[in-house]
């Protein structure tokens, strides 16, 4: 986990959270803080923990140790506006949470199975952030956390995912070139809208690219600007180039020409590049989800305003596959993600669902690409509600990164 | 955890437009109309203190209906998407908790979270910024009240989906919604962050979407101990409000029903667009004749103050009413419609400019009653007869209830999920 700074100290010595208990404390339970969790007939040791808005929001145990084994956190908001979550954390892994927490709503709460060790209970909004917990008793062994392995495994499934998606897209792009190469404009317009879908699957895994030679900010080295680039952003100096200076002759001018000519070349010489780049990429498990939340940035700035597809209007073509990119990445934390967040990983599943059949409504078979055309009809009529349903699949997406990072 | 500044300066600051009325007024009114015994006896208080905190919790009414009204507001209303009552919930708790943070003036969650890959939960543009009087105040529409959200018991007696009115020009986009939010406050940015935030607990807890929204500059009506304000049409709006707290128990808060919704009231919000360029080109006659008032002093065309009660019988020479027959202030008088009286706390509004090139401008209506009937039959009237209506149109409604304030440690609607 990296550490950026803060606006506000918030290591937290255990002796200043231990004043913070004693301080907090009442009567009797001043006296259980310091002691050891009872344990309940199913032998899970019992720890409250009371969250209230005394000194700027307070972040209480009942007790500040257990016995190693299971322990049960029964987490009680009493009137802590400041604070909506709690974890439990060893040294910087998360072993349990609850989130929604506010004031008035029933108690709730996680067991888990502890090893003898130092831990702490993080409570973001407290005055005093972090409070030590102590498990006494055999160390567990070290974790071998099957949570680590699902998500290790879902990137190395994903890697795959990315490579396959980057072949195929080198054979797309071959029959697009042979289709201008030949001259033949309905054939070629076609395959254009075939050919999209693969970059857009992957475009934030792969938009990275500079190639050997040229320094970071020279878009004549940038294979992104190479293969991708809007007419809205074009750098002067390097001039346009393309799948989108392609898309500008085949479907405004209408003809294929010796630049066409020319672009179709460079790109397929540009995806070749990308294809061989593509392998190298390695994944961690927040690359995944700091990725699908990229594609689904890309479906809100360039596909509901009809922009990414301003000569050919297959931004639904493109939406469906920012989409469906974005589903892959996700589906390959899920194992992990259901261990860490159940909740949280069903309400992404069930925005990814109303999101893909709204999708479903806009197919055509007869469409290029198999959408229908994103008209300025149908985009006055629908953008608020195509970018709605984006809207509410993103907040919950963007939860994602932060909990892979710190599981296992 | 705050992580805001009171600076000094700011604190200080006071912004009064005292001496600009009162110069204004004695440079343009005549002797008979004893200007400065008529400002005297205002209370004046209309100043800016933007430290200003209103508490969230209470034993009574939300804050934000009896709080003198702010400069501004950002209006905002929600569709659920789902019919899972849990998920109400929760957001109903979340957002009293947030709430209550945003009126003290403090972030709802860490800015800049120490682990990297997450993302901030309070969005940031209001730090450093003071409370500047922020209230947020919560409403339910109709469809809260449901079998799927097994909430349908709970329904208060009144709330139902407004009638069609005569005149009304709404727009879909524009109107209904399940859940609305009025953020007021003295500072446009503190408004607008509070409205910000909240929608986004709204998303990620997966509950609801934004449907329309309005953001108000500029009060259109007053509190007690405030200068009648005037609306876009450049009328003094507001002069009869309620402002007595007799009144409000008469006529704003619900006294019946189950605990929960007593000191509770109905949210009526429409949004009403001025035709401004048809407007300033009337003239200055025909629209005191059309409001039933003067332009400059706000007073009833049969008196000299803006309090003077007007006199609805008086008759010019020719034997015709003074105050028109289809005069704003007739046709929407208590004395005229039997008593009723509903509280209003509109603002002014602009969009812009419309793509017919009109300034896009208006008020947004807010009026609180103990029942929405009472709403319905003055602007059934208005909506019929009111000489208004030839430079207005009503393209915005909707309608909510209003639950009373929840206590510390509870949370807006707790009692309908016991």
């Amino acid at each position: 986990m990296q550490r950026r700074n803060t606006l506000r100290p918030h290591a937290v010595s255990a002796g200043l959270a231990a004043l913070v208990l004693l301080a907090q404390g009442a009567g009797t339970a001043q006296a259980e803080a310091a002691g050891v969790a009872p344990a309940a007939a199913n032998g899970a040791a019992q720890v409250a923990i009371t969250l209230t808005g005394d000194n700027g929001g307070a972040c209480v145990l009942s007790h500040a140790e257990a016995k190693a084994g299971p322990v049960t956190f029964t987490i009680t908001n009493k009137t802590a506006t400041a604070i909506t979550e709690i974890e439990l954390m060893s040294d910087t892994r998360i072993l349990g949470e609850k989130e929604n927490l506010a004031p008035g709503l029933p108690p709730v709460s996680f067991t888990v199975t502890l090893g003898g060790g130092d831990y702490k209970v993080y409570c973001p909004g407290a005055k005093v952030e972090t409070v030590a917990f102590k498990v006494t008793g055999a160390v567990a062994a070290q974790p071998t956390s099957s949570v680590g392995v699902l998500l290790a495994d879902g990137t190395k499934g994903y890697a795959n995912y990315v490579d396959t998606t980057v072949d195929a897209m080198v054979t797309a792009i071959d029959r697009l070139k042979a289709a201008i190469d030949a001259g033949d404009l309905a054939t070629a317009q076609k395959t254009y809208a075939l050919a999209r879908p693969f970059y857009e699957r992957v475009e934030s895994d792969v938009e990275g690219f500079v190639l050997p030679g040229f320094d970071a900010t020279d878009n004549a080295g940038n294979l992104d600007y190479l293969i991708d680039m809007r007419e809205s952003n074009l750098d002067p100096a390097v001039g346009w180039h393309g799948l989108h200076a392609i898309e500008r002759d085949l479907f405004e001018a209408k003809a294929i020409t010796d630049n066409t000519r020319t672009l179709a070349a460079e790109l397929q010489k540009n995806v070749g590049l990308l294809d061989k780049l593509a392998p190298t990429l390695e994944y961690k498990p927040e690359d995944l989800a700091n990725g699908a939340a990229g594609l689904l940035e890309e479906v809100q700035s360039g596909k509901i305003s009809g922009e990414e597809e301003a000569f050919s209007h297959i931004d639904l073509v493109d939406f469906a596959a920012n989409v469906e990119g974005a589903q892959q990445a996700f589906a390959f934390l899920t194992p992990g993600m259901e261990k860490i967040d159940p909740a949280l990983t069903k309400q992404v599943q069930d925005q990814f669902d109303v999101v893909t059949e709204m999708l479903e409504s806009y197919r055509d078979p007869n469409g290029l690409g198999g959408y229908r055309l994103y008209s300025a009809e149908l985009k006055a009529a629908d953008a608020a509600k195509l970018s709605k349903a984006i809207q509410a699949l993103q907040e919950p997406l963007s939860r994602i990164a932060e909990k892979v990072a710190t599981a296992g | 955890m705050t992580l805001k500044h009171l600076s000094d300066a700011a604190a200080a600051l006071q912004i009064s437009r005292r001496g600009l009325l009162f110069g204004a007024a004695a440079g343009t009114a005549g002797a008979a109309m004893l200007p400065a015994a008529g400002f005297a006896a205002t209370p004046e208080t209309d100043t800016i203190d933007l430290s200003q905190r209103h508490p969230f919790y209470g034993k009574g009414p939300q804050a934000g209906i009896m709080t003198p009204p702010q400069r501004y507001v950002f209006f905002m209303t929600f569709d659920l998407t789902t019919q899972d009552r849990q998920a109400l919930q929760v957001l109903l708790a979340r957002w009293s908790a947030a709430i209550a943070q945003l009126m003290k003036g403090e972030t709802i969650g860490q800015v800049e979270p120490d682990r990297a890959e997450a993302v901030g939960l309070d969005t940031a543009e209001a730090l450093e910024l003071e409370p500047a009087g922020l209230t947020v105040t919560v409403g339910l529409g109709p469809n809260v009240f449901s079998d799927a959200l097994g909430l349908a018991a709970h329904r208060p007696a009144l709330l139902r989906p407004l009638v069609d009115l005569p005149s009304d020009a709404l727009k879909p986009d524009l109107t209904g919604g399940d859940l609305s939010l009025q953020a007021c406050a003295d500072d446009p940015q503190v408004a607008y962050h509070a409205i910000r935030d909240l929608a986004r607990i709204a998303k990620v807890t997966g509950t609801a979407a934004t449907r329309w929204t309005v953001m108000g500059f500029g009060r259109a009506s007053a509190g007690k101990g405030q200068a009648t304000p005037r609306n876009l049409m450049g009328f003094k709006d507001g002069t009869r409000n309620i402002v007595q707290p007799a009144d409000f128990d008469r006529h704003v808060w619900v006294q019946d029903g189950p605990d929960w919704q007593r000191h509770g009231t109905y949210q009526v919000v429409r949004k009403v667009q001025m035709h401004i360029e048809n407007w300033d080109t009337d003239r200055v006659s025909d629209q005191n004749a059309v409001f039933g008032r003067h332009k400059l002093s706000g007073a009833p065309l049969t008196g000299t103050k803006e309090f003077d009660t007007p006199d609805f019988a008086k008759t010019a020479t020719d034997g015709s009413p003074v105050i028109q027959d289809t005069a704003h202030i007739r046709l929407a008088a208590h004395e005229n419609n039997e008593g009723v009286k509903i509280l209003r706390r509109g603002f002014n509004y602009t969009d812009g400019i419309n793509q017919f090139g009109f300034l896009d401008a208006g008020l947004l209506f807010l009026s609180y009653q103990n029942d929405p009937a009472h709403f319905e039959r003055l602007q059934a009237r208005l909506g019929a007869s009111d000489a208004l209506n030839e430079y207005i149109s009503h393209i915005g409604s909707g309608i909510f209830f209003v639950p009373p304030a929840p206590t510390e440690g509870s949370y807006i609607g707790e009692a309908m999920f016991a």
